[in-house]
């Protein structure tokens, strides 16, 4: 990128327009650039930039992680989980271990890991013991998952999957009608696995401007000046404001991987409910390490609020992009990083967790 | 000694302890004051205020690209005296060693620590040696206390901070915590990056004439964001930090962005953060800078009224609270 944040700044304020446009991103990562950057108080004030489905921890379904909490506490196995995932709640009743940390603190094998070699390298310095990588994540964190099944794992190595695909939930949002939003930053990294092709749909099919943006400021805002110039002309493209990583058709080994060792599903989102072809599942083929399928079932579906959310917690409308965080009602009063309620307050890509982050402490709601 | 590794024996109180003692630690630490057929040392001291601290250290991996836990020991706890004003004088020396510890490692560790100190100008005057049971340690932990001199009449603590005074901070902040990380190899990543540990007295002594010195403290667990809350806390003011001026090593960027840390709250092990009143700070960050480990010492904020709380100021005119640190940060999933 060779300009700077500051340029780009000038030519959004330079821009004759309209009163309010709301522009979302679905990406955790932009929406902590944003917020950290105080990108919302250094634009215009009619431009809002809202943060939309991004947070893979957010939208695990309860019942997965519930799964994993009681696997590792009732089988003699190793979890191994990305660090994020350890602290999401889930409904279990009062004085039981309410996450993979509490199973932990009470005894259970759990170790976070930040990549699937370590949980190769675990599992082979454990041959005697089943090990269980809990894999929850969007495409990025997907497809190296892939590349590690895809390369063969030690036999006592298996995967409790819960992956997932960004773009889906956005067509839902759009089929839906009234989304809520006027254009769209597309999220840099899953472009770069995926390819910015992906994305074509939202001026395709909707006639949304759209725009791929890296991490930096300075990427943000050209990619927030693209959307804005392409609503003004009335032209709606998918412009790719992160060339150095993004190809219109991504990471090709990456998507052979995928493609590969994992079947596109229909996937239940936390909260939101089941989005058709939005999840990942193990091929038949590798049902020796799929870890749902060689440790019995723990979740029990009539197991009281499984798959809920907690009341009051408004995750699912903050992931969807329907409201602010600060427009929940429990935001800052009974759910604070300290005693998290919605998993949007856990995750460093929460919603919640990264407003809580920058300083913004007060519910806006009555 | 013949041994290979640390067995029970080593610590039974009889010839292998002895031997232990002699050929590891009394033949790198040896000095006047330490008689290891000594029960307490006899120490001389000249006129002063005597300053008095205690540190523990747990490290792992127990060497790491810039340091190790031996001269971690050393460091830790002279820095806590140099920041108190004081020049470090004695250390004590406890050591947990961990039955099966290669003694060529141990050898290692100790040399290292014995250099620390002698660039410390600090003796190890008492020690003493447990050997634990394979499993009930982490190979070493090593525990030091330090006894420093301070000139009567110098005044520094939290108490003293005024509004509008400067915070300076003497070098890249998050270098230790990041390069232990690396070392752990738990993430597969490499780098050149080595740890800051070093004794922070030539950055307190350039400083400690300056009649606006107010506070100093070494920014270890909790990492700069932590002191800047603490100093907070201590005096109702805001801190107002400038992102900007914050030096961070690329290599701590690069790996915090991955990973998802704070480099404001990661260890430092050999930088200083002070508040200085405004008319001193020019003074006091060319005193730093005259220094070798100071070259990158910058103002980075100041006390200011208003809410007490860390307040980060991003380049581009947006702000962010840098919280109290709560749970240890855990790497993130993308």
């Amino acid at each position: 990128m060779s300009h700077d944040a500051a340029y780009w700044l000038q030519k959004i304020r330079a821009l004759d327009l309209p009163s309010r446009i709301k522009i979302m991103n679905v990406c955790g990562g932009h929406e902590r650039s944003i917020t950290l950057a105080g990108l919302r108080g250094a634009l215009p004030g009619n431009i809002e930039l809202i943060p939309g489905p991004g947070c893979p921890v957010c939208v695990c379904p309860e019942e997965d992680v519930y799964q994993a909490t009681q696997l590792a506490l009732n089988e003699k196995i190793i979890l191994v989980a990305f660090g994020d995932m350890l602290r999401v709640p889930v409904n279990v009743p009062k004085g039981e271990p309410r996450s993979l940390d509490a199973a932990r603190a009470a005894g259970a094998d759990i170790r976070p890991i930040a990549s699937p070699t370590e949980a190769v390298q675990i599992a082979r310095a454990n041959p005697d013991i089943p090990v269980v990588f809990f894999a929850a994540g969007f495409e990025t964190t997907t497809a190296p998952v892939a590349a590690m099944l895809a390369a063969g794992v030690p036999p006592n190595l298996s995967v409790l999957l819960s992956g997932r695909l960004t773009w889906p939930a956005v067509a839902m949002l759009l089929d839906a009608g009234k989304p809520g939003f006027d254009a769209l930053i597309a999220p840099g990294h899953v472009a770069t696995v995926m390819g910015a092709d992906e994305w074509a749909f939202v001026p395709a099919r909707h006639g949304l401007p759209a725009a791929v943006a890296g991490f930096t400021p300075e990427s943000l805002l050209a990619a927030t000046y693209s959307v804005l110039r392409q609503l003004l002309a009335e032209r709606p493209f998918l412009d790719n404001c992160y060339p150095e990583l993004v190809r219109p058709g991504g990471n090709v080994s990456a998507r052979r991987q995928l493609a590969q060792v994992m079947d596109v599903v229909d996937a239940n989102w936390r909260g939101v409910g089941v989005i058709p072809a939005s999840g990942f599942g193990i091929k038949p083929a590798l049902a020796a390490h799929d870890a749902r399928l060689r440790f019995p079932a723990y979740d029990d579906p009539a197991r009281k609020r499984a798959g809920e959310m907690p009341p009051g917690c408004d995750c699912a409308r903050v992931v969807l992009g329907k409201i602010y965080p600060d427009h929940c009602r429990l935001y800052g009063r009974a759910c604070t990083p300290r005693t998290p309620i919605g998993p949007c307050m856990v995750s460093d890509e929460g919603a919640c967790r990264i407003w809580w982050a920058s300083g913004i402490r007060e519910a806006k709601v009555a | 000694m013949t041994d290979t590794y640390i067995t029970l024996a080593h610590g039974n109180g009889g010839r292998y302890m002895r031997e232990l003692i002699e050929g590891t630690f009394a033949r790198h630490l040896g000095n006047p004051l330490l008689d290891i057929n000594a029960d307490a040392a006899r120490l001389p001291w000249d006129a002063g205020e005597l300053m008095f601290t205690t540190d523990g250290f747990t490290v792992q991996p127990l060497e790491f690209p810039g340091g190790d836990i031996g001269s971690l020991a050393v460091h830790g706890t002279v820095n806590d005296l140099a920041v108190a004003g004081a020049t470090p004088r004695y250390l004590s020396l406890n050591a947990f060693i961990e039955e099966g510890l290669p003694l060529t490692q141990l050898d290692r560790i100790v040399a290292s620590l014995a250099r620390a100190a002698k660039m410390a100008g600090v003796v190890v005057a008492a020690g003493d040696t447990k050997v634990v049971r394979r499993g009930e340690g982490g190979g070493l932990y090593l525990a030091t206390a330090g006894i420093g001199v301070r000139t009567p009449g110098i005044e520094l603590g939290m108490q003293t901070i005024q509004a509008g005074d400067a915070i300076l901070v003497s070098g890249p902040v998050g270098d230790h915590g990041i390069a232990v990380m690396l070392a752990r190899e738990q993430f597969g990543l490499k780098g050149e990056l080595a740890s800051d540990s070093a004794s922070v007295l030539p950055l307190t002594r350039a400083v400690l004439g300056l009649p606006g010195l107010r506070f100093m403290r070494d920014p270890t667990r909790g990492g700069l964001a932590t002191v800047a809350h603490e100093i907070s806390r201590a005096t109702g003011l805001q801190a107002g930090l400038q992102q900007a001026a914050i030096p961070v090593r690329d290599q701590v960027s690069a790996v915090c962005e991955m990973l998802g840390y704070d480099p404001y709250y990661l260890a430092c092990e050999g930088r200083v953060v002070a508040v200085v009143a405004q008319a001193d700070a020019a003074a006091a960050l060319a005193a730093w800078r005259a220094l070798p480990d100071g070259q990158d010492a910058a103002l980075i904020g100041h006390m200011q009224p208003g809410r007490a709380q860390v307040v980060l100021h991003t380049p581009l005119g947006g702000t962010r609270i840098l919280d109290e640190l709560e749970d240890d940060p855990l790497p993130r999933i993308c």
